[in-house]
């Protein structure tokens, strides 16, 4: 292995009664990567993570994080994990800075709650109370919960969910600064745009597995070459558009036609459609990205379990 | 480690003393209202003459006790609502991802609550004496036990409460009956002596009527009966098993 790996997930599988939550998920997270686990609503990944933490146990399955078992070195575990809870909230009239000394009193080595503040941008709101924040203030005060027993891995769970760009935009660099601390970080997301942006690897789960499991480059890529959306002068049927050299998918939607493909895609389309007097207007060329291979994924699962295969 | 431990049970002590302040429930039920109680008898016993019933005791004397554990039950009714609260909003959870355990955060509310029923000792039996003349003639170990107990079995009770009681909707409205009841159970309207069978028997061995009854034999006529002490005992252990076995961190 190159770097090391600080948490081994194997195998794991979470049931809530009937539900299975978490099936089969294995994967490992390196020492010092932002690692992203991604996927829609309910595909398993606030399960996962919660596993990790200590927070949950698994029905079966192993998990090693710095080579301990989150449910039986709960307390080793938890000096080296900050935790950063979906939808958690404080008491309404805790302030800022009360929160902060207190959760620092819990850990042998935290860092100075003062000087985390101020580098958070909240210093100056020690003493609002909690009820009195704004999102983003709220959000701030979550991660530097996080980071004030000095974690050598953080776990955040949907951290920018409900936060406007700015604020969303702003915590991303936090994320950055924090990883560059040599703090390993694990983003649970389902925005594809932060996941792309932010993540060293990351993986996919839907349907409580892991779908893939790479850097956010290698994931984009398999979405395959590049998407032209435009909108012809008259109808053209798929058979002339498959006949365009690289062309491999057709999709319409209103008035759009959007052809996926290889190759220098929009010139050899341009060109094959004025040769039969259709023109091509507003015109829109980009590579395939993260989210095109999420919901390529996606949908493949979603027929897959339906037992329908798409044509 | 344990001077660790220590530290952290201070700070944690520390905060929900303050909290506690912001949101003075337990605070004014629990040092208010019996003030508010001690006032109005006390008055009364001014304008009464004294003797009730031919005692040689004036009304004062007669309702600290139940002014007492009227205080017990003001403060342990207010847990469900701060417990209920901090469970629904997901702050016990995100306690118990760090490195002490949520436990601890229920024993410092639970040690400043102690401290709150101890102040309301003070000021309800130093304010009987020395503002309305009260004459508590006590004897230390049966009082003291009484008391103990009554604490014990009455915060037992708000533990229950907390452990139950799903949603902060439903805390105010069941923890605003319960109280009721408990205040009605003591006597504080009609007293036990003044009722027919059934409902006597009912008051005499409900977790007030019992706290109530003890501290005021062990107050007056020199002990207080083992029935009400061992009423308060199961109580205690009861609720403590209700309430560990269903107390839930989220």
């Amino acid at each position: 292995m190159n770097a090391a790996e600080v948490v081994t997930v194997q195998h794991l599988v979470k049931r809530y009664g009937h539900r299975i939550a978490v099936d089969d998920v294995s994967l490992s997270i390196r020492e010092g990567e932002i690692f992203g686990i991604i996927g829609p609503n309910g595909a398993g990944k606030t399960t996962t993570v919660e596993c990790i933490s200590g927070l949950r146990a698994p029905d079966s399955g192993s998990i090693s994080v710095y080579g301990l078992s989150p449910q039986k070195d709960r307390n080793r575990i938890r000096e080296l994990v900050g935790v950063q809870l979906q939808e958690s909230a404080l008491p309404p009239r805790l302030t800022v800075g009360e929160a902060v000394r207190l959760f620092a009193s819990f850990y042998p080595n935290p860092l100075d709650p003062d000087q985390l503040l101020e580098s958070l941008g909240i210093g100056q709101i020690d003493k609002s109370q909690f009820k009195s924040l704004s999102g983003g203030q709220k959000q701030r005060l979550s991660i530097a919960l996080a980071l004030v027993g000095n974690p050598r891995l953080a776990i955040l769970d949907e951290l920018t969910t409900g936060l406007d760009p700015e604020a969303r935009r702003e915590t991303w660099s936090l994320i950055e600064r924090m990883r560059d601390r040599g703090v390993t970080v694990i983003l649970v997301t389902h925005f594809m745009d932060e996941a792309e942006k932010l993540c060293d690897r990351l993986a996919l789960i839907s349907h409580g597995t892991v779908r893939t499991l790479d850097t956010p480059e290698a994931i984009a890529a398999t979405a395959g070459g590049s998407r032209v959306r435009f909108v012809p002068s008259q109808p053209v049927d798929d058979q002339t558009l498959r006949a365009i050299p690289g062309v491999n998918e057709i999709e319409r939607k209103q008035r759009y036609v959007t052809v996926v493909g290889t190759g220098d895609l929009a010139p050899s389309l341009i060109a094959a459609l004025a040769a039969i007097g259709v023109r091509v207007a507003e015109l829109e060329a980009r590579a395939g990205n993260l989210e095109d291979a999420f919901l390529e994924m996606t949908k493949e699962d979603a027929s897959r379990v339906e037992g329908v295969v798409e044509s | 480690m344990t001077g660790r431990s220590g530290v952290r049970f201070a700070e944690l002590l520390k905060v929900q003393a303050k909290l506690a302040l912001r949101e003075p429930y337990a605070a004014l039920g629990g040092i208010g209202l019996p003030v508010i109680l001690l006032v109005v008898f006390g008055f009364i016993g001014r304008n009464v003459p004294g003797n009730v019933g031919s005692t040689g005791l004036t009304i004062v004397d007669l309702w600290i006790p139940t002014i007492l554990v009227i205080s017990f039950i003001a403060i342990s009714i207010s847990l469900p609502n701060t417990l209920v609260r901090d469970r629904e909003i997901g702050w016990l959870r995100r306690v118990s991802t760090t490195p002490v355990n949520p436990s601890m955060l229920l024993a410092a509310q639970l040690v400043f609550d102690l401290i709150l029923a101890a102040l309301a000792i003070v000021i309800i039996i130093l304010g009987g004496a020395l503002v309305f003349g009260a004459s508590l003639h006590v004897q230390i170990l049966p009082f003291g036990v009484s008391l103990v107990l009554s604490i014990a079995e009455i915060f037992a009770l708000g533990l229950v409460l907390a452990a139950l009681i799903p949603s902060q909707t439903f805390a105010s409205a069941v923890a605003g009956l319960v109280f009721f009841a408990l205040l009605f159970l003591s006597g504080l309207w009609v007293q036990p002596a003044q009722v027919g069978d059934p409902l006597r028997t009912i008051m005499y061995y409900s977790p007030s009527g019992a706290a109530v009854r003890a501290v005021l034999d062990s107050v007056f006529n020199g002990g207080p009966p083992y029935a009400a002490l061992l009423t308060m005992a199961v109580y205690t252990v009861v609720f403590g098993f209700i309430a560990i076995r269903y107390f839930r961190w989220e």
